[in-house]
């Protein structure tokens, strides 16, 4: 006799003749009617017509029956609330029965029936079993606290079962600590302010002891619990530790994670030159490495896991290289994984050995492998510079392959080496062009096109090039198109003799045929460019570009630090926080990492993470319609001939463009040493990547030049909607001290020049002439860049306005307070002595705008000592507002993310003597206190930026 | 936490729903099949997400276990979890089939009652569940120990060097029908994994083991067991004894059941074995092989005058002589557009195919003896051949079974019970290594 049987009844009049076997007198006969109606429920069949029947069997001693009613009165208890209550005398008898198993089998069923109506019954029999003598039962009842808590939170915190289930983490039973632990941790997640989970030394100690007894399972809630906990000191860490530790060698990979979880965040608070510290990192390599021999779900789950680890703690796996070496059996998603993960541990230690395998895979079946293997050599030698020539040879091998896909990647990354590495293995150009027609992907035509607009000084066909190109300009993607016209443009600027015609060609085709605004916008900024200063233009679009960062796909510190607080779950296969994808009250705590001084300033504020993901928007910007910023443009000074209203006649246009190249031209040709007086910075948005806001360019430019782009940028919305914070005039020195002359002054930053304003006001009775001025050496090397400027002699009771323009470059000596400037005036009196404070924001500079993965990684590779929390009070502004405020002062948003009604900024400030500062603002809607967080390599800068911060959101 | 858990057949047929939380419909059920069938192969199937609801599930017997959650749940309890529990049905229904799961499906509802509660996994423990369980398991048909038509992990040469076929470990744990019931049996296997790189030169560039002892105990009391390894077994890499000869591993962790207090000293694990199966220690042994690694290639390729391909391929198998391989399949990629293959091989057992899907040669070894040789020579057409077609070429891989073998050479000496069991009581040792990943570069 089988039960598969059950599954083929599909007779008509089946319910009929189950009801009718269910009353049966027979035990025997009913058991196999109550099966068979399981059975049909299970593939889905509505049996709910038989309820009142199957209760009707619900009382009888024998177990297995009862079980199998109980399992059909969970499923359909819901749908029949009424009838349901005709279980509950039976199931309250039960609860009192002499059979430990019947009385949990009763307490346990009754929490599953999600019926308001019966919690109320449930009540008395769950507060027996929750101090029953079994212990069996004790822990189905607290697992039922939390059933009941789901149903009717309220009432589980009348009858006080929150107290007797808190009671039962001292229970004598690993099983019944075990469960107490995870429904209080379940319930703690729906009350975050609760402090359920009492966690104190006391407490854990006792978790810590019930971890070595219980059953596996039981282990994880309390390890998951304990990871929770924050201990108060570097010493009780370090005992958690130790008690952590052993289950590290656990044969359940889940006890692993979760153990690894506890000492990765505890870790944090030890001090990185403790010996227990090392020890604890070499432990923790040897389980990390056994997840990878198990089955390819688990190694996947594992990878992912280890590629956070490996992020935050490179240390702990970088002698284990080779277990990440594919097999040919991986599953595909493992192989990317394990590829990702030997990047990053890639080092100049074991750069060889990376490359011999890189270079096998690259010959793999796999398309997508390959491609990611062929990138994977690129980014090596990006990192290890060692390895670069090795690198190089091995794609230019891989290109002689000549399979498409192979030499599409290769020529991607070679792009990249060539950035890292300017001047340096451009020997390989011909053989790169050598595979010119063969580039069918946007990706990889792009990056041949820079290849070739950057070194187009080298090829000597490069306007050949560049124009076989063009041919289809409309068919490509705007990757490619936009960066076309930059190579175009770099062409021209590098042989503008022969390549006239091509450049006009490229720039009509982008401003006029385009529907693309970021195309039409790049058109029309290197129309005006090489038609106003064509020089200036050169120093522009071939500017030094920065170097490109190392690692690329960084996560997000404070992501990444978030993540690895869920270590083990599926925020960290997903690698997004547990916010994004549960939903409502669940999970949404966000956890942070202690800090290492337990100073409790950075733990105050538990709300890091980020709803966003991975990907923060860029700065917001503020487009006008096209029509204005079209019309404007083409009323501004230059050569275009004003045609009201856009698309402008193409004649016209192209008459325009003859003009203007032709005045660029002769400039162009003609002394090119000419010099430009501004210092036009080296804009990193420009060269090769010229992205949607290129906020940094309007200050940078000097006058003439400014001047007509200022505005083209002011139309864009980007450039400096509230221009910069300046303090009010505070007098310096009174008229008593300096007999009778009084000064008052501020600072301000205009234009990109720091201006000292002072006013002088004469109280003497006498005349005041021959004034000039000198700074004591200071902090940031503040000097005055010319002779205070007082022409005429200041007469008794005269005040006179001058402003002083200041340089950088003086003499540093470091101040306390570090904006502390001495000054010295003189006069034909005598020689007065005052100082005063400058704000630190005068010292921003325009292009302190950081890009996204430059900032990513900066952020991560300053260490955590290093970074300094402010609160801003009593600030009413919403994050945009802020952050165009902020902009003004040369304080830049890379980035922003909301969670939650908290809005997320990441900013960028650049020193004039070159300190980056990045800062983390956190604005909550509604809260009018903000939260700051700065990193600096130089941290005592942190508290003036601080105080920049707060004067220019509060003005 | 689990919010629900299912079996699927892999066509789709529900034959298990339990709904634990009630916080998610029965739709979930066709939604899981529609999105894991629906997978392409680049796609990590491990974690699905559909809405607010996350699938996690393995396949096992050919079965879908499905398990699902709402809330920021380990991957790794559930996958262990999914494990345990095709292990546990697989140890009351005597195997893992459609078949069987279907005809015992109470008892597989009884199970997942007292497994999970509420989400939370209670025990998987069947010393601890046999307290509880009230369903008997049916079993399609009645077992015996000579039914061999069950060919499975040790199944292959069996009878005459006294290894316990394969169906023996293959029927329910807990039976009181007849005969069945009263075997007392304990399985302690062996097992061993290994993944190796030998490099175009012949150097070895990779080897690693992994290895595990089984025990599948059919005895319904058993108070303790005693598993003595070679006493030379020595583990991580610092310890080094006597003359080199040690047994050695570098990782090794135990089943929490297992006690250690004579390991250290005597290398015995001493362990109280629940009825089924359990997984009493796993090691691993990285970067190293106490031999020299059982098959070492060469190859010679080269292009002859009528554009043919042409590859020469040796393949020694260095195991002991006593010992052999089976089943030994090699794997040589081969250049896209080869069209028809001609071979010549050393014996009439072995065979070969090309496989133009997979632009690969199969060569298939039914049996390989230590320290024998063998060669085939392969011609190949293909169209377009060029240099660059060599490339194409490689690298080869084996898969392979080792019977009654182990790599680290990790041997049992003694398996002894007590107290002494009453009545007849059969003790299995079984050994085995099979390859894992076994590749050779050209």
């Amino acid at each position: 006799m089988t039960d598969s049987k059950y599954f083929t009844t599909t007779k008509k009049g089946e319910i009929f003749e189950l009801k009718a076997e269910l009353n049966s007198d027979k035990k025997e006969k009913k058991k196999e009617a109550v099966k068979k109606v399981i059975a049909s429920m299970t593939v889905g069949k509505d049996v709910s017509a038989l309820f009142p029947d199957v209760v009707n069997c619900m009382q009888t001693d024998n177990l297995e029956l009862k079980k199998l009613v109980y399992l059909y009165l969970m499923n359909y208890a819901k749908s029949q609330p009424d009838m349901a209550i005709m279980a509950v005398n039976t199931f309250v008898k039960d609860c009192e029965d002499a059979n430990p198993l019947i009385r949990a089998l009763a307490v346990r069923t009754m929490g599953c029936i999600r019926v308001d109506k019966i919690t109320e019954y449930l009540c008395e029999p769950l507060r027996k079993c929750l101090k029953d003598e079994d212990p069996y039962v004790r822990k189905t009842a607290a697992v039922c606290v939390a059933k009941l808590h789901d149903i009717n939170a309220q009432l589980v915190e009348d009858q006080g079962f929150l107290d007797t289930l808190k009671d039962l983490i001292s229970d004598s039973n690993p099983m019944v600590v075990a469960n107490a632990v995870a429904a209080l941790s379940e319930i703690a997640e729906s009350h975050p302010n609760s402090n359920l989970l009492d966690l104190n030394p006391q407490s854990i100690n006792k978790l810590l002891t019930a971890l070595n007894e219980c059953t596996e399972w039981g282990q994880i809630f309390i390890l998951d619990c304990l990871a929770n906990y924050t201990p108060r000191d570097d010493r009780e860490s370090q005992s958690i530790c130790e008690r952590v530790t052993p289950r590290l060698s656990h044969a359940n990979s889940a006890v692993v994670l979760s153990a690894v979880k506890v000492l990765m965040k505890f870790m944090e608070m030890l001090p990185k030159d403790l010996d227990y510290y090392s020890t604890l990192l070499k432990k923790l390599a040897p389980p990390l490495v056994t997840l990878l021999s198990a089955e390819p779900e688990l190694q996947y789950v594992a990878l992912r896991n280890i590629n956070l680890i490996v992020q935050k703690r490179p240390e702990i796996l970088k002698h284990e290289m080779k277990v990440f070496f594919v097999k040919y059996n991986d599953p595909i998603y493992v192989k990317l994984e394990k590829l990702d993960i030997m990047i990053r541990l890639a080092s100049q230690a074991n750069i060889a050995q990376v490359l011999a395998e890189l270079k096998e895979y690259a010959t793999e079946v796999d398309v997508d492998f390959v491609r990611k293997a062929v990138r994977a050599i690129g980014r090596c030698a990006i990192k290890v510079e060692q390895s670069a020539e090795r690198c190089v040879s091995t794609l230019l091998d891989l290109i002689q392959t000549k399979v498409n896909y192979v030499v599409q990647e290769a020529i991607v990354v070679i792009k990249d080496i060539f950035r890292k590495y300017p001047n340096k293995y451009e020997s390989v150009i011909a053989t790169l062009c050598e595979n010119l027609d063969s580039l069918d992907e946007p990706e990889a035509r792009a990056a041949m096109i820079w290849i070739v607009g950057e070194y187009a000084e080298r090829i000597d066909n490069a306007d050949e090039l560049l124009e076989s190109f063009l041919e289809g300009f409309h068919d490509e993607s705007t990757q490619v198109q936009l960066q076309l016209l930059t190579a175009i443009v770099k062409l021209f600027l590098k042989k503008p003799t022969e390549t006239q015609e091509l450049v006009q060609q490229v720039l009509s085709l982008a401003t006029q045929d385009s529907d693309n605004p970021d195309l039409r916008d790049r058109g029309y900024i290197y129309w005006r460019l090489l038609s106003t200063d064509p020089v200036a233009a050169k120093e522009v679009v071939l500017a030094e570009k920065p170097l490109i960062s190392e690692e690329t796909d960084l996560i997000e510190p404070t992501l990444l630090e978030e993540l690895i607080c869920h270590i083990g779950t599926l925020a960290s296969v997903y690698h997004k926080p547990p916010s994004a994808f549960v939903e409502g009250s669940r999970g949404v705590m966000h956890k942070r990492l202690p800090a290492r001084t337990g100073s409790g300033e950075s733990t105050e504020s538990p709300d890091v993470g980020a709803a966003g993901g991975s990907a923060p928007e860029a700065a917001p910007s503020i487009i006008p319609s096209q029509g204005d910023l079209l019309g404007d443009l083409l009323n501004l000074d230059m050569a275009p001939p004003t045609t009201s209203g856009p698309p402008p006649p193409s004649t016209g246009m192209q008459m325009g463009g003859m003009d203007l190249l032709g005045g660029g031209l002769d400039s162009l040709m003609g002394d090119e040493s000419e010099p430009l007086g501004g210092d036009i910075g080296g804009s990193p948005a420009m060269g090769a990547g010229f992205g949607a806001a290129p906020a940094v360019m309007p200050a940078s430019l000097n006058a003439p030049v400014g001047g007509g782009l200022g505005d083209l940028f002011d139309l864009g919305g980007v450039g400096m909607p509230m221009g910069a914070y300046i303090p009010p005039k505070i007098v310096w020195l009174p008229a008593m001290k300096a007999k009778g002359l009084e000064i008052s002054g501020t600072f301000a930053r205009r234009a990109g020049v720091i201006q000292m304003e002072l006013i002088l006001t004469n109280k003497a009775m006498s005349v005041m002439t021959d004034f000039a001025i000198q700074f004591n050496r200071n902090s940031f090397g503040l000097a005055p860049a010319g002779p205070l400027q007082v022409l005429t002699p200041l007469g008794p009771n005269q005040t006179i306005e001058v402003s002083l323009p200041l340089s950088t470059v003086g003499p540093v000596m470091k101040m306390d307070p570090l904006n502390n400037l001495q000054v010295a005036v003189k006069n034909n009196i005598d020689v007065f002595y005052f100082s005063c404070q400058y704000p630190i924001s005068m010292l921003f500079v325009e292009d302190g705008k950081m890009e996204r993965q430059v900032f990513l990684a900066t952020w991560k590779d300053i260490p955590n000592d290093n970074e300094s929390q402010f609160q801003i009070k009593d600030c009413h502004l919403n994050s945009d507002a802020a952050s165009s405020k902020l902009q003004g002062s040369n304080i830049f948003t890379i980035a922003k993310r909301t969670v939650e009604g908290q809005d997320m900024l990441y900013m960028s400030i650049k020193l004039s003597n070159g300190i980056w500062v990045l800062a983390e603002l956190r604005v909550q809607a509604g809260n009018p206190n903000y939260t700051i967080s700065l990193k600096c390599r130089a941290p005592e800068v942190s508290q003036c930026v601080f105080q920049c911060y707060e004067a220019v959101l509060k003005n | 936490m689990i919010s629900q858990v299912f079996i699927l057949s892999s066509k789709g047929d529900h034959l298990i729903y339990k709904d634990f939380r009630g916080e998610a419909g029965k739709d979930a059920v066709n939604k899981f099949y529609e999105m894991v069938t629906a997978l392409t192969g680049g796609q990590p199937p491990v974690v699905m997400k559909h809405k607010e609801l996350h699938f996690v599930h393995i396949r096992q017997g050919g079965l879908y276990w499905v398990a699902t959650t709402k809330a920021d749940a380990s991957p790794f309890t559930i996958i262990e979890f999914l494990n345990r529990l095709t292990a546990l049905v697989k140890d009351y229904c005597g195997c893992l089939l459609e078949k069987s799961v279907q005809m015992n499906f109470a008892l597989i509802y009884e199970l997942l009652d007292e497994v999970v509660d509420f989400g939370y996994i209670q025990t998987t423990s069947t010393d601890i569940l046999k307290n509880f369980i009230q369903t008997e398991a049916v079993s399609s048909k009645p077992f015996s120990l000579f039914d061999l038509s069950n060919v499975g992990l040790f199944g292959a040469d069996t009878q005459q060097n006294k290894v316990a076929p394969s169906a023996a470990a293959t029927r329910p744990i807990v039976s009181s029908q007849g005969e069945q019931g009263s075997k007392n049996e304990i399985f302690v296997d062996v097992i061993e994994r290994m993944s190796v790189v030998i490099g175009a030169n012949g150097v070895l560039m990779k080897a690693d083991i992994e290895g595990e002892i089984r025990v599948k105990c059919y005895m319904p009391s058993c108070s303790e067991m005693r598993i003595g390894l070679n006493e030379e077994f020595s583990i991580g890499k610092s310890q080094l004894s006597g003359y080199g000869a040690a047994v050695r591993v570098d990782e090794c962790s135990f089943h929490q059941a297992v006690r250690l207090d004579e390991f250290d000293t005597y290398r015995i694990l001493k362990v109280c074995p629940s009825q089924g199966e359990q997984t009493v220690m796993q090691y691993q042994l990285c970067d190293d092989l106490p031999t020299a690694p059982p098959f070492r290639l060469f190859p010679s390729i080269e292009r002859d005058s009528g554009g043919r391909l042409l590859m020469y391929l040796k393949l020694r198998c260095d195991l002991p002589p006593k010992s052999a391989a089976i089943n030994v399949s090699i794997t040589i990629p081969v250049p896209k557009g080869s069209l028809r293959l001609s071979q010549e091989l050393s014996s009439p057992d072995q065979s070969a195919e090309l496989q133009p899907k997979n632009k690969a040669v199969h060569w298939e070894i039914p049996r390989f003896p230590g320290g024998a040789q063998l060669s085939a020579l392969f011609k190949l057409e293909v169209s377009g051949l060029s240099a660059a077609s060599l490339q194409e070429v490689g690298p080869v891989s084996l898969s392979f079974e080792l019977p009654k073998y182990t790599c680290t050479g990790l041997q049992i000496r003694f398996l002894r019970l007590s107290p002494i069991q009453p009545g007849p009581s059969q003790r299995w040792v079984r050994y085995v290594t099979h390859s894992d990943s076994y590749t050779i570069r050209i």
